[in-house]
């Protein structure tokens, strides 16, 4: 059977694969979209935060994926759960590169357009809400899509922890010595990446304000 | 000195510097025991080199800076017992680098202040067109505009239409034309002449342009190293033996010299 | 870009995300097999799968080789997978966190009591085979020295040689309790061996005693003989298919079906069909479709 027609005839659980790796990244970024844009806006705002917050996010980058799973395994809460395991990892992955945009996004915003706002008698929330973070949107953007790619890629090794998604058929193309079953994780996992990818592009072109 | 504080008794002191001052936080004294009134329906011009303080002192009016000593009074009340950011809606600010939003059309920017403060929308559109007409735009060719599609002189133009938005009876202008080359500059300077006399608006201008200063202000009060040096009419001015005053005077001199020379 | 032209677009996006991840495939009347990752868990899945699929009416769907225990039994809870087959022992001691215990009946209801009670998984009858340690000497000493029994084999210890695997070695209920139960002592301290060599080694006499696992295929191959653990030394790991609970509520057929396999698999038939996979080299489903045929449960 060649790899199309192994293809389509798994094409259900293939699907179902490609769903559950959706759902574990969308929830991921959702949540360290959250967390990660306000704590960007904090430490634009108070410079001196920089160091101990992109700090620890760079430390939590820094160790490989699969030894921070294995840290958080045992733990009580997070360890029962896969799903809840493999969301908590992959969002600590995904939270530097949101953080470190959003800040300098905020940061780069032209000082006399917030000199302006203020003399004006905006409040520092409709600056932010209204200056800022619509001038900054395209970098917090391609934040987001280097997050977002990472987290696709770190959710598949999740599979080895038994989080599902595509990586499953990866591991188990491994162990049964099947290069279908393996291609059936990894090519899908590549698209998703690939199409995340060039979707956030666009909209990171399309937002950016002419200046 | 003349033309300090008790200038015309009658006058209405709008805005009152009492022994203002300001500090760093690192111990730099931007500002010392500055007293002055500006009265309502005058342009008041702070004269003075880079780091004379005048900025300093204009950024005291609206709050953007509070005094670490004396006070600042607008209209009989101290700075500090004003709502800053109802203070700045009550008074226009315009910068050199002007500072329109880069992401908002020339309306969305001019209409910035009556949005925040609620008016209907109708009123908003009819009042952007206005002031478009009084600095000089038309409003068909530049209402939807990007201010990056903009020559240096209209975005200053529009800057000004944007301070005036909910007409405040105050405004605060920080060399406001230059970043301009010499010829749009002579130019918007009539204009502003010109709105001076309509508008008839208290204004507080800081340059550190001498013919600017003698042509706009209805007085000018020199600045150096943070003091007060003196405040002048135009003639004072030119004619003072004040060391500072005589020697910006010279500079003039020396150009005019020049050009009859030619 | 107005705030709020970006506003409504985050919305957007935020609600198609949204959608996407809340709307599983729809499954329909499938049923999803796991297994864990070596071929007797392949053999065991497959004819769940195969049994249910003659049964009942249902679609199965097979996700073999999830690598491990916890793999396996988080997949269960996610419902990524309806049912598989564990082993008591491992059940009680890797999923619940129980102390073991050597009697099997106590350890299948606690099991049982247990998995019903924090999972809502149902803990069906064994299969009928016993896959734990088996120590295992050659048939002509079995035969020659009239021992059947690992108390029996005491007294000859002191003449020979034993090979065992490293985790044997090293785990507290592997060797080291083993030797102080039965009194063991061999003339020289155990040779760590790989896991594959050890029984070769113990047919061409480079050790005489053995620690493997009851099931394995060669037991059945070759002139090999478990000797009986008569202390019960070692904790059971019998093979029970579980279950989800919405699954056999909502498929009852299902139920009967797992039922029907109930004791049907032997230790010996189990090595068997061992060694036609993993010495033979014959194809899963093939062996499995021979064992329901002659079993008489086609």
């Amino acid at each position: 059977m060649n790899l199309t027609q192994f293809f389509s005839q798994h094409s259900s659980e293939i699907l179902q694969a490609t769903l559950e790796h959706v759902w574990l990244v969308g929830a991921t970024m959702l949540l360290a979209v959250a967390i990660g844009v306000p704590l960007g806006i904090v430490v634009a705002r108070k410079p001196w935060l920089s160091k101990p917050i992109l700090g620890s996010a760079n430390v939590a980058e820094t160790i490989p994926s699969l030894a921070l799973l294995g840290f958080l395994l045992p733990l009580p809460w997070l360890g029962d759960r896969a799903d809840r395991l493999t969301i908590t990892a992959l969002t600590l992955y995904a939270l530097l590169p949101i953080i470190r945009n959003t800040a300098a996004g905020i940061a780069g915003v032209d000082p006399a357009v917030r000199e302006a706002a203020r003399g004006m008698g905006m409040t520092s929330r409709q600056i932010l809400f209204q200056v800022e973070l619509p001038l900054s949107i395209s970098t917090i953007l391609a934040g987001v899509r280097v997050a977002t790619v990472l987290t696709i890629g770190i959710a598949t090794i999740a599979a080895a922890v038994g989080a599902g998604g595509l990586g499953e058929f990866i591991f188990r193309g491994l162990a049964m010595v099947n290069n279908q079953l393996i291609l059936a994780g990894a090519i899908p996992a590549a698209i998703l990446a690939l199409g995340a990818d060039a979707v956030l592009s666009v909209m990171e072109r399309t937002l950016r304000p002419a200046r | 000195m003349s033309g300090l504080t008790t200038s015309a008794l009658n006058a209405e002191a709008i805005i009152e510097f009492r022994g203002a001052g300001y500090r760093l936080p690192d111990g730099q004294q931007l500002l010392s025991n500055i007293s002055f009134i500006v009265q309502r329906g005058e342009t008041l011009v702070l004269l003075g080199r880079s780091g004379a303080g005048k900025t300093t002192a204009l950024r005291l009016i609206n709050r953007l800076v509070d005094p670490t000593e004396g006070e600042v009074l607008i209209e009989g009340r101290r700075t500090l017992d004003w709502d800053a950011v109802a203070l700045r809606r009550h008074v226009g600010y315009v910068i050199q680098e002007t500072g329109l939003f880069p992401h908002y059309t020339v309306e969305k920017n001019i209409a910035l202040v009556p949005r925040l403060a609620g008016w209907p929308d109708l009123q908003i559109r009819t009042r952007v067109q206005d002031l478009l007409g009084l600095v000089g735009l038309d409003p068909q060719v530049f209402l939807k505009r990007y201010p990056h599609e903009l020559s240096g002189g209209q975005r200053q133009r529009v800057g000004v239409a944007r301070a005036l938005a909910v007409n405040p009876p105050i405004l605060l202008m920080d060399e406001p034309f230059g970043a301009l080359d010499p010829l749009t500059r002579a130019e918007i300077r009539a204009e502003f002449q010109e709105l001076q006399r309509q508008l008839q608006k208290t204004i507080v201008m800081v340059t550190h342009d001498t013919s600017e200063a003698l042509l706009l202000g209805s007085r000018i009060a020199l600045m150096e190293a943070g003091d007060l040096k003196g405040i002048y009419s135009p003639r004072e001015f030119l004619h003072s033996n004040e060391p500072v005053a005589a020697a910006y005077s010279e500079q003039l001199r020396k150009l005019e010299d020049f050009e009859r020379r030619q | 870009m107005t705030s709020v032209r970006m506003g409504r677009c985050i919305a957007a996006l935020l609600m198609a995300a949204l959608a996407l991840a809340a709307c599983g495939p729809k499954r329909g009347e499938t049923i999803v097999v796991g297994s864990k990752n070596f071929p007797e868990q392949a053999l065991l899945g497959e004819i769940l799968a195969q049994h249910i699929e003659r049964r009942t009416h249902l679609r199965v769907e097979r996700r073999f080789y999830l690598a491990g225990s916890y793999i396996c039994h988080q997949a269960l809870l996610a419902g990524r997978i309806d049912t598989y087959v564990e082993y008591t022992g491992t059940a009680l001691t890797a999923i619940l966190h129980d102390p073991i215990e050597g009697d099997s009946a106590a350890v299948f209801d606690k099991v049982k009591q247990e998995y019903m009670q924090r999972f809502a998984f149902e803990v069906m009858p064994s299969l009928g085979f016993n896959n734990t340690f088996a120590m295992v000497i050659r048939g002509e000493d079995a035969r020659r020295l009239h021992i059947s029994t690992l108390t029996e084999v005491a007294q000859y210890a002191p003449h020979w040689r034993a090979g065992f695997g490293y985790e044997f070695m090293e785990r507290p209920d592997g060797y080291p309790g083993l030797a102080r139960v039965y009194g063991l002592q061999f003339a020289a301290p155990p040779r760590i061996l790989d896991l594959g060599l050890l029984y070769r080694a113990l047919l061409d006499k480079q050790v005489d005693f053995v620690a493997g696992n009851s099931t394995d295929g060669l037991l059945a191959a070759r002139d090999l003989v478990i000797l009986q653990d008569d202390k019960h030394y070692f904790p059971p790991y019998e093979a029970v298919p579980i279950v989800r609970k919405d699954v056999v509520d909502r498929y009852p057929e299902v139920r009967d079906a797992i039922d029907e396999l109930a004791g049907k698999i032997s230790d010996k038939e189990m090595q068997k069909m061992n060694y036609a996979v993993a010495g033979e080299g014959r194809d899963v489903a093939d062996v499995a479709r021979e064992f329901l045929h002659t079993a008489g449960l086609d």
